[in-house]
């Protein structure tokens, strides 16, 4: 391909600024397609669907196999997953190369500038995603991809706490809010998501500060510690077992994620126990985290048009509720409320509220990137908290 | 104390109880884990009732798992290549560096030493650097989770093997040779045969660090084709996991087993073959008694 | 016969732990926020390791090194006191019966150590059979949690990982003892004891170290014991928890390089001690 002028601008611009800045730039050393967002198009329309095998890059364990299946037979390919524990050790493995992968199934909205910025991602073609007309209409322009050009959202889910409603009164748990997780009562059976952005946002709620993004250096060193407090004081674990360790009875109380307490008695009670010893609280005024996470295709795809049809496919109402019964995370897809879950019998009727309704989705607080020094400070505080 | 007694015996010692719980200690948790590959639940812990679920019914189970299988033999590949490797360049440097003398031997010998005090995670980041900036033209993924299995399993062979040859000393080899035994004699006759034990202990060694190791295996996986068991197990205790893995598992330890027993088969029968000639040879050389 | 050992480690070795230098002393991409290694020394900026030495020594920091190093000397004593006599039996009593041993001791690296690790999750769980036996013998109270959070379950956790990497090269030294010398220190009237004390003992001492060294420095970079056992509490947290916070994917990865430099700086001196060790013995074996 001849390099257009424009792309030789911005090439050499961008090596300039790496360079200028000390270091080999990792990305422009090793990447071999030199891309940047602006030089990328979307795939034609009607091309026919490649052989495959489909690569998904995704959390272990987060998608249904028996949805995957049902793709593979559809389309005659096979699909392989490529695991990743954490977003930043996604970016990382996409940004320099070490995987290679055609579907990035759930990038968090907080890294998609970078990810875009970085040309990892390639634009959408809308023509063979029918099935966004299936989406709830609070994701048809969201805020971290205006115009919805490179992601659709996969599932959307809330941070709360997870309890066991036989051993503590819900009615308690309304009362102190965040604030139990610093009650001594529960020393020992207390954990925190192991997150610095969750763990961080959360001790901000607890103090009262609803910007989750705060760049306020007094504000996250309070935060932090308040965190450390809960080292002696709740002798806190710091884990994203609770989806696990709720309903085998080894936390009784853990800040974790809804979709967590919905699998957890979907999948993980001992057998006999009845799911309403699960409860699930999220603050009142419905001012909480709320994230998601998005499926996008990766620039260097070598499969972009099976790629698309399997968002698509994933989209699809029936294969939506379908993936959601085995993860227990809600796919934005209309229809799929907690009545209807309910009656289906996919969530038990005390977990109602950790299915998200639209006010929830709509006031929730979300992760936006921050700038490079105050996400430093964060890792930091962080990574003083953990240190004990 | 019977530690000073000095007849092999069928007594019924302290050693030997302290023994023998040991081995039980050590057995119970993978007892333990093989028990949970039979659950019918989704549950790693709690155990339902016996099923073979996740062995071939479920479609997450190691028969439908196309994954899982590609993990396990990535796995064994990955343990037996590096033993492959790891071992005989371990042992040569080790008999190497001990008659090496001077600053670059010395030098030799730090160096050797460093891969033990890296930890797994820097010589995983380390090797992932150099992989994709310097030696970029090495197919990522099985070839350099290769590579670097043997880099960090080297120093571990070189280390056992001194121990040994420190306490064997040098006069067997050089009574060999003044009975005018070649270099090369004295090496095969005399000096393997007893490092013997050491060289077990070195393959056994290697073959479990490679096959525990996920640090470096998934710095330098480059996807699904190149995951290996341990990737999936730290994965999945992550993530909401299921006794598929505990499964996947127990077919790795139970295939390992296989390969063991045929190789300690092999070594037997080769054994009885060479007795006389390894025997005849020692008396020959005068190091018999 | 050593040169190919040595390219090797030259090429796999060196050279990546250069990286690491270039990495914790380089910067970052400004838009991925991944790594830029300075590869020349006259790009490198030390900020980021002022600032870790800051955290370690005085700081935050500092008492997590200590206690990764508690932990790992509570669990190379334990090692010693299990491993030796399980080494010392297997290579010099068991008879006939040390093939059934050695594969016995064998066997458990057969399994996944991240797999066991979890199986002793289960064992250790309030109503798991720890305490199942405990009670039973009366020693223990029923629902004692052991996942609570304490460090005994942690080293208990490290010996239980890291001792048949102890005893198999211990086994290979021990097996090689010279058994004249213990007769003829038995024969010149040496109690049990005093024979043990004094003759095998010290010769088992390179054994000893090549065990020690061999468990001890991969315990100080450990990262998933101590998960795993405590639920990720921060009573027990060690610094392999920090490098990986760091370098798995934060937006400081120098932070997570200085902090390895700094922990192998510590391990090189135990190091150190092994290199006087293995020379005297060498020098005295020579003489």
């Amino acid at each position: 391909m001849a390099t257009t002028r424009r792309q030789f601008i911005s090439r050499s611009g961008r090596l300039g600024l790496l360079l200028g800045l000390g270091g080999l730039p990792i990305l422009s050393a090793c990447g071999s397609d030199e891309t940047s967002a602006a030089d990328l198009e979307p795939i034609a329309d009607g091309l026919e669907p490649e052989a495959g095998p489909l690569r998904l890059f995704n959390y272990a364990d987060y998608v249904n196999p028996d949805v995957v299946a049902k793709f593979e037979e559809m389309y005659g390919v096979t699909v392989e997953i490529t695991t990743f524990d954490v977003d930043s050790e996604a970016i990382t493995k996409l940004a320099n190369g070490s995987v290679e992968v055609d579907v990035h199934h759930s990038a968090a909205p907080n890294s998609l500038d970078r990810l875009i910025a970085g040309g990892i991602l390639q634009p959408l073609n809308p023509s063979y995603l029918p099935n966004r007309a299936n989406l709830l209409a609070s994701y048809d322009d969201p805020w971290y991809d205006p115009g919805s050009i490179y992601t659709v959202p996969y599932t959307v889910f809330s941070s709360g706490i997870g309890y066991r409603a036989d051993r503590i009164d819900p009615a308690v748990v309304a009362e102190k809010g965040w604030d139990i997780l610093w009650d001594p009562t529960y020393k020992g059976a207390t954990s925190i998501l192991d997150d610095y952005r969750e763990g961080i946002a959360m001790a901000l709620l607890r103090a009262g500060v609803t910007d989750v993004n705060t760049s306020d250096e007094a504000l996250i060193k309070q935060a932090g510690d308040d965190l450390l407090e809960l080292v002696d004081l709740m002798n806190i674990k710091v884990n994203i077992e609770g989806y696990k360790d709720i309903p085998e009875g080894i936390t009784d109380l853990a800040h974790t994620w809804s979709g967590d307490v919905i699998t957890g008695a979907y999948s993980y009670l001992p057998e006999g126990t009845d799911p309403s010893v699960i409860g699930w609280w999220y603050p009142a005024d419905n001012v909480g985290v709320v994230n998601n996470d998005c499926m996008a295709v990766t620039a260097n795809a070598a499969n972009p048009v099976l790629a698309h049809l399997y968002i698509n496919f994933l989209l699809d109402s029936a294969i939506a509720e379908e993936n959601f019964t085995w993860n227990g995370y809600l796919p934005p897809i209309q229809g799929l409320d907690a009545d209807y879950l309910i009656a289906a019998e996919y969530v038990p009727e005390n977990l109602a509220s950790a299915v998200l309704t639209d006010d929830v989705i709509s006031k929730g607080l979300r992760f936006e990137p921050l700038e490079l020094e105050t996400d430093q400070l964060w890792e930091q505080t962080w990574s003083t908290f953990t240190a004990g | 104390m019977s530690v000073g007694g000095y007849r092999p015996g069928r007594r019924l010692g302290p050693l030997m109880v302290i023994t023998w719980l040991y081995v039980l200690w050590s057995l119970l948790p993978v007892l333990i884990a093989v028990r949970i590959s039979f659950n019918s639940g989704k549950s790693r812990s709690s155990f339902q009732s016996t099923s073979m679920r996740w062995y071939w019914e479920d479609p997450a189970s190691v028969w439908r798992d196309q994954a899982l299988q590609t993990a396990l033999s990535n796995t064994l590949k990955l343990a037996v290549l590096t033993m492959v490797l790891a071992v005989p360049i371990g042992v040569a440097m080790a008999i190497g560096l001990q008659r090496w003398r001077g600053r670059a031997s010395r030098a030799a010998n730090n160096l050797m030493l460093l891969p033990l005090v890296t930890p797994e995670i820097v010589i995983g980041v380390a090797l992932f650097l150099v992989f994709t900036q310097i030696y970029s033209s090495i197919p990522r993924g099985f070839t350099t989770q290769l590579l670097g299995h043997v880099t960090f399993t080297l120093s571990y062979v070189v280390v056992i093997v001194r121990g040994r040859l420190l306490s064997i000393g040098g006069q067997f080899e050089e009574a060999a040779r003044d009975l005018g035994a070649t270099r090369m004699q004295a090496l095969r006759l005399v000096l393997l045969p007893q490092l013997g034990p050491a060289i077990f202990a070195s393959f056994m060694v290697v073959f479990a660090t490679s096959v525990d190791d996920f640090v470096i295996s998934s710095f330098l996986s480059t996807g699904a084709s190149s995951e290996t068991v341990p990737i999936k197990i730290y994965a999945s205790a992550r993530a909401a996991a299921t006794p598929a893995v505990n499964a996947v598992a127990t077919v790795m330890l139970v295939v390992t087993l296989a390969i063991v027993a045929v190789g300690g088969l092999a070594i037997w029968a080769y054994r009885r073959n060479q007795g006389a000639t390894l025997g005849s040879a020692a008396a020959a050389t005068g190091i018999g008694g | 016969m050593a040169i190919p050992g040595t390219l090797w480690l030259v090429a796999l070795f060196v050279i990546p732990a250069y990286a690491i230098l270039a990495v914790a002393f380089g910067d970052i991409d400004p838009i991925l926020r991944t790594t830029a290694p300075a590869w020349s020394p006259l790009a490198w900026s030390g900020s980021t390791m002022v600032d870790t030495l800051g955290r370690v020594f005085g700081g935050d920091l500092g008492k997590v090194f200590v206690r990764t190093g508690l932990y790992a000397a509570a669990a190379l004593a334990g090692c010693c006191l299990i491993g030796y006599p399980v080494a010392y039996f297997t290579a010099r009593r068991a008879g006939r019966s040390r093939g059934l041993v050695l594969g016995l001791l064998v066997l458990p690296f057969w399994i996944s150590y991240l797999m066991r690790m979890l199986a002793w999750v289960n064992l250790l769980q309030p109503d798991g059979y720890v305490n199942a036996i405990l009670s039973a013998l009366h020693l223990g109270a029923r629902d004692h949690n052991w996942l609570d959070g304490d460090w005994p379950t942690v080293v208990i956790g490290l010996i239980y990982g890291y001792v048949p990497f102890f005893i198999l090269p211990l086994y290979a030294a021990l097996e090689r003892l010279d058994e004249r010398l213990i007769e003829a220190s038995r024969d010149l009237g040496a109690s049990s004891f005093s024979t043990f004390l004094r003759v095998t003992l010290p010769l088992s001492v390179p054994g000893l170290m090549a065990a020690s060294v061999i468990v001890l420095l991969p315990m100080c970079g450990d990262y998933y014991t101590n998960t795993y056992l405590t639920g990720g509490s921060p009573r027990t947290e060690m610094v392999g928890n920090q490098i990986e916070f760091f370098l798995r994917g934060s937006s400081q990865p120098q932070s997570g390089a200085s902090l390895v430099i700094i922990l192998m700086a510590f391990l090189l001196v135990a190091m150190g001690y092994y290199l006087v060790v293995i020379a005297r013995t060498q020098r005295e074996g020579r003489s």
